[in-house]
């Protein structure tokens, strides 16, 4: 009993010398917190979008910060799963007493960790889940950087209707989830507004092995578009196993996510070849700083970007943008200041403003890429591309 | 009928190689009576294995079935041995604390792998990897087919060794009644140490076999664990010809679910069969083989 005493007072004390150690420290500078999955299945897009956070973080600081102040960020992993990232964000909240916070990947670990943010308002800038209904709620502390899902395809469409032309049918898949649904259905929507005829939408588990049952009713349907919305090696696995099925199509196109990150082309080989993706942005946008960012990328952890990356080093000049102008070091402060946001960034122009349903949602264009001899060009809007497009893409026995 | 010819041969091969995942988890719950929720992990562990033999010495995944077998017949044992049965011989402990050690294993296993090869998604590109044949109309994975047949070759001489062999019958005999066969006299520790060798280099090399047509990273062994618990349970715990037909079993279900019902039911296909064995076939397939 005695020994247990002992050690308890040792504790106490610790932990008392630990307090006014920290405290002091902290005080000067402003906590901002970023939720991102940096474990699980998920990781890849966390690593990219937590180095370019960093970076961010670290050249703001270097140029003086937030008026005097430095920001400490505080990054909380929340494993890709939903019940997970609402935990982390009540405890950037509650515990680490962040103002503000950044981050958001996955819809729907987005989605259940906006909700905390609003209930406890506090200001949450999401810049990559991408569900509609996330700014659908009328939620006043919760902007969105990047487009919802609904709007990837914004610059495909004009593709269609400019050059493919004679895209009849469609076939979407679509990854089973938030994400995924969202997509699909206002895609599908999209189409029936251009004229296309939906010939199948179908979802599928993430992670499976094989998705030649689904590509076999695909390649019977024998549909002109095939229209991907996946994360990474389901993306690799369809076109692999597309090409191994000899399943054609004039055009494979995804929808963002998966089908512009460099482990596609790795894992694909040269079936990556003349896929398509919708796409947030590309390094040669014509954005101040965003090839600028993509070199000090490439130069600092020797590992391309994309999209991800942009986003989240996007958002936090726009958080630290905000804070700058915030009155007082408040979240209800930093609130005011960040819907008053108007701003270039690497990732295009930031204003948040309220259409249709939405609220502080920013809006902007996309682009088309593809593959093309393992490199991805941009190919449409053709004022930004690097590359003239394919299209037929060629059948997978005459490549 | 082309549809319907492609997803049963889909779902065959498919299942062959669940088979292969699966025999080395039901030998293990045989003998030690334990749930090894390390399994998905030690075979993610064989995929690494693999995955650097590939990269950084161009060794074809086929013949890296013999360092990645051996190598995890290794880490197997260790594990056994110095991990799992000191556990066994505390009294106060109960046996399904093993289980308990399993799930701490699985984890330490994954972020190692996270330490050592980041988060990355690695996949292993062969000349074959994507390629296919053709029969009539229906197409097949020449690697997938490959595996398939390894996998059954696999099967046969764990059911040859089994049955012939002094060690196999040794295994056997202490699955049945381990203490009986302390009093015949077989060394039951030093048996459950070679069963866990044995069950970790399957899962290798099923692991190894998949990397040609799949993908690694570090988080990828949970969903192979839960199909391995869900074809052992289907073929009848600690049943060796059991876990050949609950792999081919869960095979063709996902594959005709997906192919019939949608393909976003994947896993619940799989664990409605799972669920209806437990009700109407309690002790799985075992029951109606004998074996």
């Amino acid at each position: 009993m005695k020994k247990v005493s002992k050690i308890l007072c040792v504790f106490a004390a610790l932990f008392f010398l630990f307090t006014i150690a920290a405290t002091p420290v902290i005080a000067e500078n402003i906590k901002v917190g970023v939720v991102l999955p940096l474990t699980g299945k998920l990781a890849k897009f966390g690593e990219i979008e937590n180095k370019s956070f960093l970076m961010a973080v670290k050249e703001i600081n270097a140029a003086g910060g937030i008026n005097g102040k430095k920001i400490d960020l505080i990054i909380e992993d929340t494993t890709g799963k939903p019940d997970v990232g609402r935990s982390a964000i009540e405890k950037l909240i509650s515990q680490d007493k962040v103002i503000v916070v950044g981050g958001g990947y996955s819809s729907s670990v987005t989605w259940a960790s906006v909700a905390v943010a609003q209930q406890h308002k506090i200001p949450f800038l999401v810049n990559t889940g991408s569900a509609d209904r996330i700014t659908e709620q009328g939620w006043n502390y919760i902007f969105r950087l990047n487009p919802p899902v609904s709007e990837y395809p914004k610059g495909f469409a004009s593709f269609l209707q400019n050059v493919a032309k004679d895209v009849k049918t469609v076939a979407i898949l679509h990854e089973n989830s938030l994400f995924g649904q969202s997509g699909s259905k206002k895609f599908a929507k999209q189409c029936k507004s251009l004229g296309i005829n939906v010939m199948m939408k179908e979802g599928y588990e993430a992670g499976a092995i094989d998705f030649k049952p689904l590509l076999v009713k695909v390649k019977a349907k024998n549909p002109d578009l095939v229209y991907m919305i996946s994360y990474i090696m389901d993306a690799a696995m369809l076109i692999r196993q597309s090409k191994e099925l000899d399943m054609n199509a004039k055009l494979f196109v995804g929808g963002a996510a998966g089908f512009t990150l460099p482990e596609f082309q790795k894992n694909v080989g040269a079936g990556s070849d003349y896929v398509f993706s919708a796409t947030l942005w590309v390094p040669s946008a014509p954005y101040p700083g965003a090839q600028a960012y993509y070199d000090k990328f490439v130069a600092k952890y020797k590992t391309p970007t994309e999209y991800h990356g942009a986003e989240a080093y996007a958002a936090m000049y726009v958080i630290a943008d905000a804070l700058k102008r915030a009155k007082s070091l408040t979240p209800e402060a930093v609130r005011e200041a960040l819907a008053k946001t108007d701003m270039m960034t690497a990732f295009g122009p930031v204003k948040f403003v309220s259409y249709g349903k939405k609220t502080q949602q920013n809006s902007l264009p996309t682009f088309l890429v593809q593959w093309q001899k393992a490199k991805l060009e941009t190919v449409w809007p053709e004022n930004v591309s690097t590359a003239k497009y394919v299209y037929p893409v060629p059948k997978w026995n005459e490549r | 009928m082309e549809v319907f010819l492609q997803t049963l041969v889909a779902g065959i091969l498919k299942g062959g190689l669940y088979g292969l995942i699966g025999i080395g988890m039901t030998m293990i719950m045989g003998v030690m009576g334990i749930i090894n929720l390390a399994h998905g992990q030690l075979m993610m562990v064989g995929m690494y294995v693999t995955f650097v033999c590939f990269h950084y010495m161009g060794i074809d995944p086929y013949i890296a079935l013999f360092i990645s077998m051996p190598a995890l017949f290794l880490l197997g044992m260790v594990l056994q041995k110095y991990l799992l049965n000191p556990l066994m011989e505390v009294e106060s402990i109960l046996p399904e604390n093993q289980v308990l050690m399993t799930v701490g294993i699985g984890m330490v296993l994954t972020e190692i792998a996270r330490f050592i090869f980041s988060s990355d998604y690695k996949s292993v590109q062969t000349s074959y990897s994507s390629s296919s044949f053709f029969v009539g109309d229906i197409s097949f994975s020449v690697a997938l087919t490959i595996a398939f047949f390894i996998a059954v070759a696999f099967t046969v001489f764990m059911f040859w060794f089994l049955i012939k062999t002094d060690l196999g019958r040794s295994i056997r005999a202490t699955a049945q009644d381990k203490d009986a066969a302390l009093l015949m006299g077989v060394n039951s520790k030093r048996i459950t140490i070679i069963t866990f060798g044995i069950g970790s280099a399957l899962v290798a090399a099923a692991g190894t076999l998949l990397m040609p047509i799949y993908y690694l990273f570090p988080d990828i062994g949970g969903p192979f664990t839960r199909k391995a618990f869900v074809i052992t349970i289907l073929g009848g715990l600690g049943s060796t010809v059991g876990a050949i037909f609950g792999g081919v079993t869960l095979g063709l279900a996902e594959a005709f679910g997906a192919t019939y019902i949608g393909m976003a039911f994947d896993d619940m296909i799989g664990l409605l069969i799972f669920i209806l064995v437990l009700l109407f076939l309690p002790g799985g397939f075992k029951r109606l083989t004998k074996i």
